[in-house]
């Protein structure tokens, strides 16, 4: 930023200074006027054709439009002067001579910029009396379904399609009143970062088919979250309602996601709503696992684990925060610690260098492996005769059954601290209800070594409780000192405790979070997989 | 020391019963006389209601019998007394419509929001005031039982005079 010459310019009467070359889009936004815009978007080519953001610069001969124009020094410019605004309002009325008046049934209302724009200054009524043109809804496949009527030409979608997915299967078809948007003969959406077309879509065009019909936008409670399907940790909003998620979207963040997220990571948040959880802890008594209160549980669970080698076996996806607790817990103890991870294809987003769907499907493994855990494909080959076998939130999908079954015989004790109680748990000697993530505050360090922040969603069901808290409980009927109320006293210790997150706090985290400082001042990479 | 009491000395054509009982009288003969009926005979008979009346609610209906209602939320957004349960849903053919739609008759206040926020002119509160139920339960009325009512609507306003001048 050093060297870019600086200009100063006037918009609606408040002075800003911004690089040059930057848009008056863009200066308005440090001034902080937003200039009404579609076809402009941050993370995409300037296009210049929705003319929605024309601004009247002084002793320029006409209308300027702001994303298109650079900044120069000395201007004043009029976003809502009479002129600009009666531009803008004629902008507005032919945008709605086609659009339909289906706002009750549209998925988009609520977030639709037209409907935003046209309340805030547009005409009161339409003079056109014709009939408004007619298409088809059409299926673009994969999550896209395409309302032609809704269709305001911003291209926003074509642009994101050809430049930053690199697929171009967009186009505007046909000319005048007849354009749409359309599919290249043969070719579908099925691009994995495709559906980022519905986030850009101003209007309510492009629909996820997921989330059709199912809510309405000013129904829903957001939480900043962090995506928690691959190691990414892209940027994420949970939208619940009635305390259950119906939908993620991306969340802006330059360092990491710009304004994408892909459709995996989108899609695949069902399992945050998932009905088959435990809900009490539970003790065997007998030949059977006996629902009990929770101090009782902590106890029987530190009795487990007493006195012999613990060997805990922990998701990928538990926060920082949990895993710190649980290195404290083979620290005092004595152990080791493991994690496995599931591994998907790679899709890589090619206009934004460093984005990718990764192929390691959890979010924390470089925490994880930071925190001192070993990333094995066979982690319950560790597991020595007469450890206290602790698995924390893995249900160990697809491992083979009989080393399963081998290492719990191995093992003098199994302790399940989890959301779910897989068949094989039910052999276990005591079972804690932890809450998933949506359920839970705390944070993940992504590929690039970025610890991140996410935020509470949803309520936890029963008495389960969040992770932090209950493997803090933990430590302390083992004997730990340290009491911890909230997942920030647990990071400040981590802190304290692993250089690599020296210094860094909830506070100066943010929600764009930080990264971790390794002795060669590059990112931490996890050791391999064994 | 005694207690003293004061002792007030009122004008005779004040405190004297007989002019107020000539004039309570002479009210109760006038009525013998010219009898002003508020009683009615109900339910024999019944006083019209206003066309503005808001009571219970009424789910208009298209030709096929489905409701006219298409979930767009804006009812219970409206809503202040928050007694309406909207769960948005699709049909076969792709339409939206009310998976869900509850009103709770006992909590609502009658305001006619949602009647007239309504896009669809589906919901409106309804010119009807029996609404007698042997349990609590029956005051939430569900999609079916709205659409099932068939007493008159409320007019809200007269079309011919809106700001009621």
């Amino acid at each position: 930023m050093t060297d870019r010459k600086m200009v100063t310019l006037t918009v609606e009467g408040r002075q800003v200074q911004v690089p040059e070359g930057t848009s008056m889009l863009e200066a308005a936004k440090v001034a902080g006027v937003l200039i009404p815009h579609y076809c402009y978007h941050p993370g995409l080519p300037v296009a210049g054709v929705c003319r929605m953001c024309l601004v009247e610069v002084e002793k320029a001969p006409k209308l300027a439009a702001a994303c298109a124009t650079a900044v120069a020094d000395g201007q004043v410019v009029h976003v809502h002067s009479d002129v600009a605004r009666e531009a803008r309002q004629g902008v507005l009325e032919m945008l709605l001579i086609n659009h339909p008046l289906d706002c009750p049934i549209c998925d988009q209302s609520g977030e639709c910029e037209l409907q935003d724009y046209t309340f805030a200054e547009g005409r009161k009524d339409s003079r056109y009396q014709e009939a408004k043109r007619f298409n088809p809804v059409e299926d673009f496949g994969g999550d896209v379904l395409y309302v032609p009527n809704r269709c305001i030409l911003c291209t926003r979608c074509v642009r994101f399609m050809e430049d930053v997915a690199h697929d171009p299967v967009l186009n505007v078809s046909e000319r005048g009143d007849r354009a749409v948007i359309g599919k290249f003969e043969g070719q579908d959406l099925t691009h994995p970062w495709a559906g980022n077309v519905v986030e850009l879509c101003p209007v309510g065009a492009l629909l996820s088919k997921d989330f059709l019909n199912k809510a309405r936008s000013w129904d829903l409670d957001r939480a900043a979250s962090i995506c928690p399907n691959c190691t990414q940790g892209c940027n994420s909003a949970l939208e619940s309602r009635d305390n259950v998620v119906v939908r993620m979207r991306p969340r802006p963040n330059d360092d990491v996601n710009k304004f994408f997220l892909c459709d995996e990571g989108r899609l695949n948040y069902r399992w945050l709503n998932r009905r088959d959880r435990v809900e009490f802890p539970h003790v065997r008594r007998a030949d059977a696992l006996a629902p009990i209160d929770w101090d009782v549980a902590v106890e029987a669970a530190a009795t487990a684990l007493r006195g012999r080698r613990v060997f805990v076996l922990a998701s990928p996806s538990l926060s920082n925060e949990v895993l710190f607790l649980l290195s404290r817990v083979i620290a005092r103890v004595g152990g080791a610690g493991a994690f496995r991870v599931r591994h998907g294809p790679e899709a890589p987003l090619d206009g934004v260098p460093g984005l990718s769907l990764r192929a390691d499907r959890a979010a924390n493994v470089q925490g994880a492996g930071l925190l001192g855990f070993r990333n094995s494909e066979t982690p319950l080959d560790g597991v020595a005769a007469g450890d206290a076998l602790l698995i924390v939130d893995e249900e160990l999908a697809g491992v083979d059954a009989s080393a399963l079954s081998a290492a719990v015989a191995r093992a003098g004790a199994v302790v399940v601290i989890g959301t779910t109680l897989p068949p094989w748990a039910r052999d276990a000697t005591v079972v804690l209800p932890i809450a998933n993530m949506a359920e839970e505050e705390g944070t993940f360090t992504n590929v690039q070594g970025r610890v991140q922040r996410y935020l509470q969603a949803k309520a936890a069901p029963g008495l389960a409780r969040p992770g932090y808290a209950a493997v803090g409980d933990l430590l302390a009927a083992l004997g730990e000192a340290a009491v911890y109320f909230l997942p920030a006293d647990v990071f400040r210790a981590l802190a304290v405790a692993h250089p690599p997150f020296a210094g860094m706090t909830y506070e100066t985290l943010g929600l764009r979070g930080s990264v971790v400082s390794t002795g060669a001042g590059s990112p931490a990479v996890a050791a391999a997989p064994t | 020391m005694s207690i003293s009491v004061k002792v007030l000395t009122r004008p005779i054509d004040e405190v004297s019963y007989v002019r107020a009982t000539m004039k309570g009288m002479a009210l109760t003969f006038k009525h013998m006389i010219n009898p002003h009926k508020v009683t009615v005979q109900y339910p024999e008979h019944r006083d019209p209601l206003s066309a503005r009346w808001r009571g219970t609610h009424r789910m208009l209906t298209n030709e096929d019998g489905t409701a006219k209602c298409v979930a767009c939320g804006l009812c219970p957004a409206v809503c202040p007394a928050n007694c309406i349960k909207l769960v948005p849903g699709e049909d076969e053919q792709g339409n939206r419509y009310p998976l869900v739609f509850e009103i709770d008759e006992f909590r609502c206040i009658f305001c006619g929001y949602c009647q007239e926020v309504c896009p669809e002119e589906a919901i409106h509160v309804g010119r009807h005031y029996e609404n007698a139920e042997y349990s609590r339960d029956g005051f939430v009325y569900d999609l079916e039982r709205l659409t099932a009512q068939t007493h008159p609507v409320c007019e809200m306003w007269d079309p011919a005079d809106p700001k009621g001048e």
